[in-house]
């Protein structure tokens, strides 16, 4: 009994400090994940701590020692999200004008010996518990963020699909509701959003899928209610709003590598050696430093060279960019 | 009508217009933190497509005042042509100034200047400058009228130049490019073919033609 006093009253305390939609939202989750009553015991009753959100634990292996983590506002404010518009700006406000990401119908699917499709918190309760990462986030178009990411090893889920043999390669398709998203519903792009990985790459303990930023569940604008985070590839590879995720034979085709092909390579490793045709990519605007604060180095893999680099060992990076 | 064609002529009115645009879509939002998570990257936005609106009124004005030559409201829009130019090449080189700021060192600006797409806009910028030098009486008795005039046709290579600096500037920018490129573009063609058939049809055909495109300025 005395557990769901106690619930009942820190929650009603994260209310009153809390703006409605993440109250809620927050509610729901940390009962689908079935972390009430844990969540009772560390959630104190201060607004700070409400801000703070579900306690999962931080992977100490991956803190991030030394930078600056992006302040949440900025992380959830500036977003390429082109199906909720083309200027960073836009997804925060178009993609929170009704669009529903819960509940969220997720498929496995292709060469794996346990294709499901199920129910997006299914999945998580499957994968969980949740961890918490600080990961590097270089966009293509030179800027860069620091974030906390709350989510899961990609490979679990691999794992948890068994992926045949002949299954060389993963590929990620976002949601496609031409219905409630106008942008889709014009020729402009190859909806869905796809995007993929070689299964090696999957299987990387790097790669991750969030369900969360900053303790809280995704906003909409950064691909709720779940996404892709490869923090050595470029952004784009990041699929946001997954539908779905599949094992394939051949190369995936992916949608900015169809758009402009010699733009955005299917590989797309942070290189600082190799440049994009309009920009360089030897250094980065970081979010959130200061207007006079210029640009940074960009490091090979986004920093993560140790850890992935023997994974592309022998292969002629300038051309599979 | 007349009133309207009267503020619109209106010296005064102009240049607050063409000052207040950059006062509230550049200054006010940067004193209110309006400018988003990338205040400079925002700001040098905002003055490429100042800069490049600006530059597309101008071109649209000569082309109205042929095709509309009673209406008072264009020829009051067209006294402004000098004045709105100029903006354009000032806005202009607050985007340059923004760019600086952004790479926010001489390395990062060397590179930037390796890339084709930023020569398209140092090309148009350049032209941009020199016509705004060149505005004013003392350029055009110096350099004669037709040679004036003859030069500020650079005005249209600059506009080719900037409308492809910005199609490529992003992915997508060509879907704003064209909402430029294909108005000026069409009210250059109607200006060409009602002078075309304006004129008294007594000269060869192909000669009359080639006087049109000539004097389609
Ligand atoms: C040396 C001269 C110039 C430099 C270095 C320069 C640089 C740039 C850069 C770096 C961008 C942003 C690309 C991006 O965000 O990916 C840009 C975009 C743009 N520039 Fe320039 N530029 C120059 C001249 C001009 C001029 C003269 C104009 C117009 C009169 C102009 C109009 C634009 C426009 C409209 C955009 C697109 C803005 C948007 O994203 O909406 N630029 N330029």
């Amino acid at each position: 009994m005395s557990d769901h006093c106690i619930r009942d009253r820190d929650l009603a305390a994260v209310a009153a400090a809390t703006p409605e939609p993440y109250y809620l939202r927050r509610r729901e989750f940390l009962r689908l994940f079935g972390l009430g009553v844990a969540a009772s015991a560390f959630l104190p009753l201060t607004s700070q701590a409400a801000s703070t959100g579900f306690p999962d634990a931080l992977n100490a292996g991956y803190k991030l020692d030394g930078v600056k983590i992006t302040p949440e506002d900025l992380v959830t404010s500036y977003n390429n999200f082109n199906e909720w518009g083309q200027a960073k700006d836009q997804p925060k406000e178009l993609a929170n004008r009704g669009w529903k990401t819960r509940p969220w119908s997720i498929e496995i699917g292709g060469l794996c010996a346990n294709p499901r499709k199920m129910d997006v918190d299914e999945l998580i309760q499957l994968l969980g518990p949740i961890e918490r990462r600080n990961y590097r986030h270089r966009c293509v178009e030179a800027w860069s963020m620091v974030i906390p990411w709350d989510g899961f090893p990609l490979a679990k889920l691999v794992d948890l699909a068994q992926p045949k043999g002949e299954a060389k390669y993963v590929r990620f398709a976002s949601f496609f509701d031409s219905a409630n998203c106008r942008a889709q519903r014009s020729n402009d792009f190859p909806w869905p959003y796809t995007e993929g990985l070689t299964i090696e790459e999957s299987r990387h303990e790097l790669a991750f899928l969030a369900v969360g930023l900053y303790g809280k569940p995704l906003p909409n604008q950064n691909g709720a209610p779940i996404r892709l985070v490869v923090p050595w590839k470029y952004g784009f590879k990041s699929a946001k709003s997954l539908a779905k995720i599949e094992f394939v034979a051949e190369q995936p085709k992916t949608l900015w590598n169809q758009l402009a092909p010699n733009e955005y390579g299917f590989y797309a490793n942070v290189n600082p050696n190799v440049d994009h045709p309009r920009w360089s990519q030897k250094s980065e605007r970081v979010i959130g430093a200061g207007f006079f604060s210029g640009k940074q180095a960009t490091l090979m893999f986004n920093g993560y060279e140790k850890q992935v680099g023997h994974l592309y060992a022998g292969m002629d990076l300038r051309k599979n960019f | 009508m007349n009133r309207l064609a009267r503020i619109l002529g209106n010296r005064l009115f102009a240049l607050s217009t063409l000052i207040g645009i950059g006062i509230w879509l550049l200054v006010v939002p940067a004193l209110t933190g309006g400018l988003g998570a990338n205040p400079v990257e925002k700001l040098l936005h905002l003055t490429g497509e100042i800069a490049i609106w600006m530059l597309g009124a101008v071109l649209a004005l000569s082309p109205l005042r042929a095709l509309f030559p009673k209406s008072r409201i264009v020829a009051a829009l067209n006294r402004h042509r000098r004045a709105i130019g100029v903006s354009a090449c000032i806005y202009a080189l607050l985007h340059l100034a923004a760019h600086v700021v952004y790479e926010g060192g001489l390395d990062g600006l060397l590179r930037s200047f390796s890339k084709p797409f930023i020569w398209y806009g140092a090309a148009g910028l350049s032209i941009l400058i020199i016509l705004a030098v060149t505005s004013n009486q003392f350029s055009i008795r110096s350099l004669g009228g037709r040679n004036w005039k003859l030069l500020h046709r650079l005005a249209y290579i600059a506009a080719a130049l900037l409308v492809y600096h910005q199609a490529i500037a992003g992915k997508g920018h060509w879907h704003t490019g064209r909402w430029l490129f294909f108005p000026l573009a069409s009210l250059q063609l109607a200006r060409i073919t009602k002078q075309l058939f304006m004129r008294p049809a007594r000269k060869h055909r192909a000669t009359a033609i080639l006087t049109t495109v000539a004097n389609a300025r």
